[in-house]
């Protein structure tokens, strides 16, 4: 990433933020037209692990945007981090040990980081519904910027987190229940 | 006797997954580096730590603070800044002229902004506003201080934004590490501190105010 201009890793990690709310929104419409059965079922076997690769992605880009480019993170960022970053390593886990039990922790934790980053994404564009006042160091309402207009860290967060719920909630291949902690109890 | 263990249906090989994956990841590092190459992006996003306004010194000029700074406000409780002698600011406009927020005198109404703050665009339109209705008691004089400047954000610099913004008011620019704000506790933005003609703090408020309320709490802290 050295060598890269912020302007094109903003740019970069905006791009992939845009595919995995592509994503979410594609699985969402998949799942209600029988014509996009096939690409869920597609889809369906390496959906922990590509859940996984967002969250990593998301990471990776949170920590980049904080430690590299100095954005200092806001407090809803930090809300949001708490969600996302076990999720980076939990999901890993559960890839390797094809745990689909994951589920149940995994989606209520971004359900919870995605409803924070919309909030903070609203609140983005309309100051007047946080608290009144900016914070001195790291205000939650001003974005550190728009790529496109509108993609901001608040925007690519809730893209990561609807792509995660959007996979996990597939269900198995098969219907089954894999749930390892079940089978081993 | 512990259950034996379902076997796990065969592992998938994915190969073509991360395949693509790896070709998508790729596709968008190429497409933002290549739509990014030669775009002014020190100007349009800034390439220097938040804090380091170094390449803004028309922007922030060296601050005096004398006497003793004011507390930062607590989450609870009564402000204790309230009776407290506030600090005298030695500095200059953005253009150099030297200026003075000295406690004493004339009551003051100094008001703490940032230019990417958006409740500080909101409320210095309120401000006006309240000031061409004849909100402001006889005796009280209104400065503002820009502080918090930051070239990585919005509305920089802050001596064009104040202009666009119609600000009045004789302007104190803060130095880069915001000592103005800091020897006045400033928690927030934007922050109103109103300091009577005793020289005592007699207010101090953080957030955006209607004309309504701005009115009362001027007229109450002058009253006091």
């Amino acid at each position: 990433m050295i060598g890269l201009s912020l302007l094109a890793m903003e740019r970069f990690f905006s791009l992939l933020a845009l595919l995995a709310g592509g994503l979410a929104i594609t699985l969402v419409g998949a799942r209600l037209v029988p014509v996009g059965h096939q690409f869920v079922d597609m889809i369906r076997p390496f959906r922990i692990a590509l859940a996984w690769l967002i969250a990593a992605v998301a990471m990776a880009g949170s920590l980049y945007f904080s430690e590299n480019a100095n954005f200092v993170p806001c407090k809803l960022c930090w809300f949001q981090r708490i969600a996302m970053y076990p999720l980076a390593l939990l999901l890993l886990i559960a890839a390797l040990r094809r745990d689909e039990g994951i589920r149940r922790y995994a989606v209520p934790l971004a359900v919870v980081g995605g409803a924070v980053s919309a909030y903070h994404y609203l609140i983005e564009w309309r100051p007047s519904l946080g608290a009144g006042t900016c914070d001195i160091t790291a205000p939650c309402t001003v974005p550190w910027f728009r790529q496109f207009g509108f993609v901001s860290l608040a925007f690519m967060a809730l893209c990561g987190f609807a792509a995660i719920v959007a996979l996990l909630t597939l269900g198995s291949a098969d219907g089954a229940n894999h749930d390892r902690s079940d089978k081993e109890s | 006797m512990k259950p034996a263990r379902v076997p796990l249906p065969a592992r998938k090989k994915p190969l073509w997954l991360w395949a693509g994956m790896v070709g998508i990841i790729a596709v968008a590092l190429g497409v933002a580096v290549w739509s990014t190459t030669g775009s002014d992006a020190t100007v349009s996003q800034g390439t220097t730590a938040p804090n380091d306004s170094s390449s803004s010194t028309a922007e922030t000029q060296p601050v005096t603070v004398t006497g003793t700074p004011l507390p930062a406000p607590s989450d609870s409780g009564a402000d204790t800044a309230i009776g407290m002698t506030a600090p005298t600011l030695s500095g200059f406009n953005f253009d150099g002229t030297p200026i003075d927020i000295t406690p004493g005198g004339n009551a003051k109404m100094v008001v703490f902004l940032a230019h990417w703050c958006p409740h500080c665009n909101n409320e210095i339109p309120v401000l006006q506003s309240w000031a061409e209705a004849g909100g402001v008691p006889p005796g009280v004089d209104i400065v503002g201080v820009s502080t918090a400047v930051n070239v990585q954000r919005d509305n920089f610099p802050p001596s064009k934004w104040m202009v666009a913004k119609e600000w009045t008011w004789p302007v104190l620019a803060d130095s880069a590490a915001s000592d103005a704000a800091v020897a006045y506790g400033v928690g927030g933005f934007p922050t109103f501190v109103i300091v009577g003609a005793d020289g005592k703090v007699k207010v101090r408020f953080s957030g955006e105010l209607p004309v309504a309320d701005l009115d009362a709490l001027v007229k109450q802290a002058v009253a006091a």
